[in-house]
């Protein structure tokens, strides 16, 4: 069994690299012989080469954004958990609101976004601000549903046994729904960041979206496409630290 | 108590569109246009008055839609498929589907306006990208759920690859396909006008950029509004659609 096992991990891997060190010499191939314009496609020698001039300043741009979407993340997670809290324990709250949430959520944001640029001008309150916007409402509405859906034994227990508001939120409310805080925090990191980059490359002065609007204006592709791999990498690897904490969260408390 | 809540909704809506009114008088009327600016504007637009491209701008918006979430139903289901009906492929890609979905993929529209340049053809490839995902996903997921022992039965009466997965597959996973195709749909269309309003010659994004960048506010709120419908629309068809898949697999 364990061996089957190690020997089909090998050979995914081995898949994996095979497909990688393809797909990297056609295109390193293909833009050599003139089959994709370079001055669009860039070989993948002279992205790597590209590292080094708009490192830099795509490490820079990248701080900004992380940084701006840091306070719209706690913003997104503060307000997206005490409204979840209140909707999800007050009926008749939950079931007046219920529709406009939904409709705010499912609303593209893209719509509002000349009007917030418009408001708060450039820089980093409309970033903060229209990062929030996205973050904010699907923490709520996985909150809400994870309160409402809390085990009503445990309240009617705790209730019985004379617990007080307080405690009835601190010791069984909370606990319960920390698994879906923990989703929600998961899913609202990317929109948080999405929203962000939205509002840098629609009017930016700093910040990777601006950085790689102005690569972009510029025809600088293999600068554009080592700091757009930057970028990625580094929201992968923020969403894939999240699920990491998850596993380790998720097996402690079990 | 069944009145209660409708009732509630209602206050709320009149007291947020009142408040909007009282408040947009008092303030910059640049900045803040109330509804009853709006509803005039809205009739000019209609009019064709304010905007004579108005249809023309419709129709490529929707075009572009249209060829995006063509293109975006048929790599997804065909990678998915692959991803989830070879257990190698999916292994070893699967993850790696999956990460990507994690990057906000406003980072690649630069690199798509660079490549395919400011018209149509960099619209429908970010709305094809962002529609992309959904339904690869949910095609893995769908062929996951599918209970083996059926494809085990309909293989031993003889049944070809390609038969087992257009009359067992499909009707199997059916529910979370429909699902994935109206996320992507969603996703199309707002990869579509955002791709619109970051940087495009023409399209229903274009106007609204146009109306912004002249302060014509209330003209940018009526083209919001008739760009909510059309996205709302969208949804709606989708969601008659999704109904129907589930009643029709009960």
């Amino acid at each position: 069994m364990d061996r089957v096992a190690v020997a089909d991990r090998g050979r995914v891997l081995a898949l994996q690299a095979v497909t990688l060190l393809v797909l990297l010499g056609l295109w390193e191939g293909g833009a050599r012989a003139g089959w994709v314009d370079p001055l669009f496609v860039p070989a993948p020698s002279a992205v790597v080469g590209a590292f080094g001039r708009v490192g830099r300043d795509a490490l820079a741009g990248l701080g900004d954004t992380l940084a701006k979407t840091a306070v719209a993340y706690v913003l997104s997670v503060v307000l997206g958990v005490a409204g979840g809290l209140a909707l999800g324990s007050v009926r008749l709250l939950r079931e007046v609101l219920n529709p406009f949430v939904l409709a705010l959520y499912g609303m593209p944001k893209i719509l509002v976004l000349p009007w917030i640029v418009l408001l708060l001008g450039f820089g980093t309150t409309p970033a903060i601000v229209y990062g929030t916007i996205h973050g904010v409402f699907p923490i709520l509405v996985l909150v809400a549903g994870g309160v409402r859906d809390v085990d009503r034994t445990l309240v009617s227990v705790a209730r019985a046994f004379g617990a007080r508001p307080w405690q009835l939120y601190w010791k069984v409310v909370l606990p319960a729904i920390v698994p879906t805080v923990l989703a929600g925090m998961r899913l609202g990191i990317v929109f948080c960041l999405l929203g962000v980059l939205i509002v840098e490359m629609f009017a930016g002065i700093r910040g990777m979206g601006h950085v790689l609007n102005a690569l972009a204006n510029g025809f600088q592709a293999p600068e554009l496409f080592a700091a757009t791999a930057l970028v990625s990498a580094a929201s992968i690897g923020i969403v894939l630290g999240l699920d990491a904490l998850n596993d380790r969260l998720a097996r402690w408390r079990s | 108590m069944s009145l209660r809540v409708p009732a509630l909704r209602l206050a709320i809506l009149i007291a947020a569109l009142v408040a909007w009114e009282v408040g947009a008088r008092a303030s910059n009327p640049l900045l803040y246009v109330p509804p009853s600016a709006v509803v005039p504007a809205l009739g000019r637009l209609l009019a064709l008055e304010s905007y004579p491209d108005l249809p023309a701008s419709l129709l490529l918006t929707l075009r572009e839609i249209a060829i995006a979430y063509a293109l975006a139903i048929a790599a997804g289901v065909a990678v998915g498929a692959a991803l989830g009906l070879n257990r190698l492929l999916g292994r070893a890609f699967g993850p790696i589907v999956a990460a990507l979905y994690a990057v906000p993929a406003v980072v690649w529209y630069p690199s798509l306006m660079l490549f395919f340049g400011l018209d149509a053809a960099s619209k429908i490839a970010f709305g094809f990208l962002l529609g992309f995902f959904p339904i690869t996903l949910a095609v893995l997921a769908g062929i996951r759920q599918v209970n083996p022992h059926m494809l085990t039965v309909a293989r031993a009466f003889g049944a070809r690859p390609a038969a087992v997965f257009a009359k067992v597959m499909i009707p199997a996973m059916l529910f979370t396909l429909v699902g994935g195709l109206r996320t992507g749909l969603a996703l199309t269309v707002v990869g579509v006008v955002v791709g619109e309003i970051l940087g495009a010659k023409a399209g229903m994004g274009t106007l609204i950029n146009h109306a912004y960048g002249l302060f014509r506010t209330a003209d940018y709120v009526a083209l919001v509004c008739v760009t909510l419908v059309l996205i709302v629309g969208s949804d709606a068809v989708a969601s008659v659609v999704e109904r129907r898949a589930r009643r029709w697999t009960e």
